[in-house]
């Protein structure tokens, strides 16, 4: 009896000292590339700039202080970045549902197919080709011809969100179309038996179920957004101006490394406050989905 | 930057694709998505790869700018030595700047403008041209205004590659008036032709010929004079088609009529459309050269040194200039051009012309106020 246990006990041990094992090169991959860049990052900002341009040792918060000359980027990005996932939302929502559940057969391959193809071109051609298509030579010309005078798109507010919206919503479509695709079909034949509506249906049936499908969508196309450097470039003419421009400026052009850091920290610091209210809403769905045990 | 965004997409987009194929659940689906931005974070500290080999070696690594070298000149030094060229191509002397003053980049030879060189070799990131291992360089070829000038006295750091201005372009069909002066472009530019003008990407260039057009030096630093300049620029930036360097392709499809230009984008717009001018200001603005250096930590200087011997030859400089269409400060290599480049005026302007052209300097490049200035204009509404 006690050297059953005691073997128990050992095996026990043993499994525990693996199982911290296992543990190790994926602690040491978040503290070699996750958490250590962050501690670097974080000790720059309170430095100064060099003489030469780059970092020199110093404990300041004077880069903090300097954070107020980029509101504009601030604010563009958080508005567009928002403005612009909520129109992935309303445009890949329709799609997804079509694709998920009126799509049948072969078809729907061919068509889930199509939302990636654009994924095989890079996305610099297809930017590229955004600015021949808004530039004068393109649809304004068109839009000249039927008797709209001139109208200028490139360089826009408008191209930035049509280039953001362009590359993003795969990311968005994607996510729902997996969730609504394993929705139980029979749920929309009960929701029909008991008299539901379409819209009916649609609010209380479809939304909650697809809400952990659309979570997913809207941090996936979120996220990267508010860290755009390119399409404000190229659809922007450098006029609507991204938080990730301003870093690209202060790292490579005014070779402002502490300012530089203090901006991409505070930019850290929102994108975690972002992240986590998602795990908290996306918690709280999967409890209220277990509890009414339709998830 | 870009390549990083590029990948993030790539990944999620393969993670999704994935996540359909195999019906993956959401809690996977996440877990996925967190291992593809680990993967990012991996790709982003991967080292480059190390080129090795003995005598010349069999590679150089060459940091310049897009679309400056005749890929038929250093195709040549190939067939010669044996060496390939790997071209490195840079947006600015600044990220240029970043690579090497990080070290270890395994870059051999850099081409950086005129302002950055005085304080690369302060800090010791290029080291003196050890002109020895340069037998055929024949400096009594060279011209002497551009040669030994203020930021490399004797050119014991560097050998000018091709000089140039940054000048005014615009499309006379649209643009009415001649327009001369800097003074004069950045009246119409925010005015007659709002919404139809660009100044470029770049702060020495953009801000510098601002503060001509305000009567100041085009390297002043001096805050109040700083001030004035970033009030206008800031003003005038919601009026501006675009703050960018890629000024050609607006400008060919008439999107921008009136723009800051660098010689090259003035011949080559020049050489296509009938319309197009490319002025030097009248009242001043900025000459400048990009000059050949050898990185203090280059792996294959003595390829570094066979390829500069290679390439300032009259005959190979004179093919590049051909091919960049900016002017050289051979004068052997001027004399080998064919006259359509020789006497295009664009190319090489008048002595006169440039009389009121200034250098922009090392203080200028590394003030620490100016480029925050610019960068501020930037940033703004």
């Amino acid at each position: 009896m006690s050297i059953i246990s005691r073997a128990a006990t050992r095996s026990n041990g043993q499994r525990r000292s693996y199982a911290a094992l296992l543990v190790v090169p994926a602690a040491a991959w978040y503290v070699g590339f996750l958490v250590a860049p962050l501690v670097v990052l974080a000790i720059m900002s309170v430095g100064e700039r060099s003489p030469n341009g780059g970092y020199l040792p110093a404990l300041t918060l004077a880069q903090y202080a300097n954070l107020t000359t980029r509101i504009t980027p601030l604010t563009n990005t958080l508005g567009l970045a928002a403005l612009n996932t909520v129109i992935c939302l309303l445009v890949a929502f329709p799609v997804a549902y079509t694709l998920a559940l009126k799509v049948r057969g072969s078809w729907k391959l061919v068509l889930v197919a199509l939302v990636i193809v654009p994924f095989w071109t890079s996305f610099l051609i297809r930017t590229y080709a955004w600015m021949t298509l808004l530039g004068a030579n393109g649809v304004p010309r068109i839009l000249g011809w039927i008797g709209f005078g001139e109208i200028q798109l490139l360089n826009t507010p408008f191209a930035v969100s049509l280039g953001i919206v362009y590359n993003y919503l795969p990311l968005m479509i994607l996510p729902i179309y997996v969730s609504l695709e394993r929705l139980d079909r029979s749920f929309l034949e009960a929701s029909r038996d008991l008299g539901a509506g379409p819209i009916t249906t649609l609010r209380q049936i479809v939304l909650p179920l697809a809400a952990p499908g659309i979570l997913s969508g809207i941090v996936l196309v979120l996220i990267p957004v508010m860290g755009e450097y390119l399409i404000p470039v190229l659809l922007g003419g450098g006029k609507t101006y991204f938080l990730g421009n301003a870093l690209a400026d202060l790292f490579l052009q005014s070779r402002n490394w502490p300012f530089g850091a203090a901006l991409a920290t505070v930019f850290v610091a929102g994108m975690t406050v972002v992240v986590a209210g998602y795990l908290a809403i996306s918690r709280r769905l999967v409890r209220i989905g277990r509890e009414s045990s339709l998830l | 930057m870009n390549g990083r965004d590029r990948v993030a997409r790539l990944d999620a987009a393969a993670i999704t694709r994935l996540a359909i194929e195999h019906r993956i659940s959401r809690r996977h689906f996440l877990a996925g998505t967190g291992a593809g931005l680990g993967a990012l974070a991996l790709a982003a500290c991967a080292p480059g790869a190390k080129p090795s080999g003995a005598a010349l070696g069999d590679t150089l690594n060459l940091a310049t700018w897009p679309n400056y070298h005749s890929q038929e000149v250093l195709d040549g030094f190939k067939t010669l030595t044996g060496v390939a060229i790997n071209v490195g191509v840079y947006g600015s002397t600044e990220e240029m700047e970043a690579k090497i003053r990080a070290g270890n980049s395994g870059i051999d030879v850099v081409v950086p403008s005129n302002y950055a060189i005085e304080g690369w070799v302060a800090d010791k990131l290029i080291e003196p041209i050890d002109y020895a291992q340069m037998a055929d360089f024949v400096k009594a070829d060279w011209n002497a205004a551009f040669m030994d000038q203020a930021f490399d006295p004797g050119n014991k750091y560097s050998i000018p590659k091709n000089w140039g201005t940054t000048g005014i372009a615009y499309r006379s069909s649209k643009v009415t008036e001649d327009v001369t002066t800097w003074k004069q472009f950045f009246e119409v530019a925010g005015t007659t032709y709002a919404g139809k003008s660009v100044i470029v990407d770049h702060q020495i260039s953009s801000f510098g010929s601002a503060a001509v057009a305000m009567g100041y030096s085009l390297n002043t630093i001096d805050p109040i004079e700083m001030a004035a300049v970033e009030a206008m620029l800031t003003a005038l930036k919601p009026k501006l088609y675009a703050i960018s360097s890629d000024v050609q392709p607006p400008l060919r499809a008439l999107d921008s009529w009136l723009t800051i230009a660098w010689t090259g984008d003035g011949v080559q717009v020049g050489r296509d459309t009938a319309d197009a001018r490319y002025v030097v200001a009248a009242d001043g603005g900025e000459l400048w050269i990009d000059s050949y250096t050898v990185a203090a930590d280059a792996p294959h200087k003595a390829a570094a040194y066979a390829f500069l011997n290679y390439i300032t030859q009259p005959k190979q400089a004179a093919a590049e200039t051909e091919f960049c269409l900016f002017p050289h400060a051979n004068d052997k290599a001027t004399a080998l051009l064919s006259a359509e480049v020789r006497d295009n005026p664009v190319i090489y302007p008048s002595a006169e012309s440039l009389v009121n052209l200034e250098y922009a300097v090392n203080a200028t490049y590394n003030s620490a106020a100016r480029a925050e200035a610019w960068a501020r204009i930037k940033a703004s509404a």
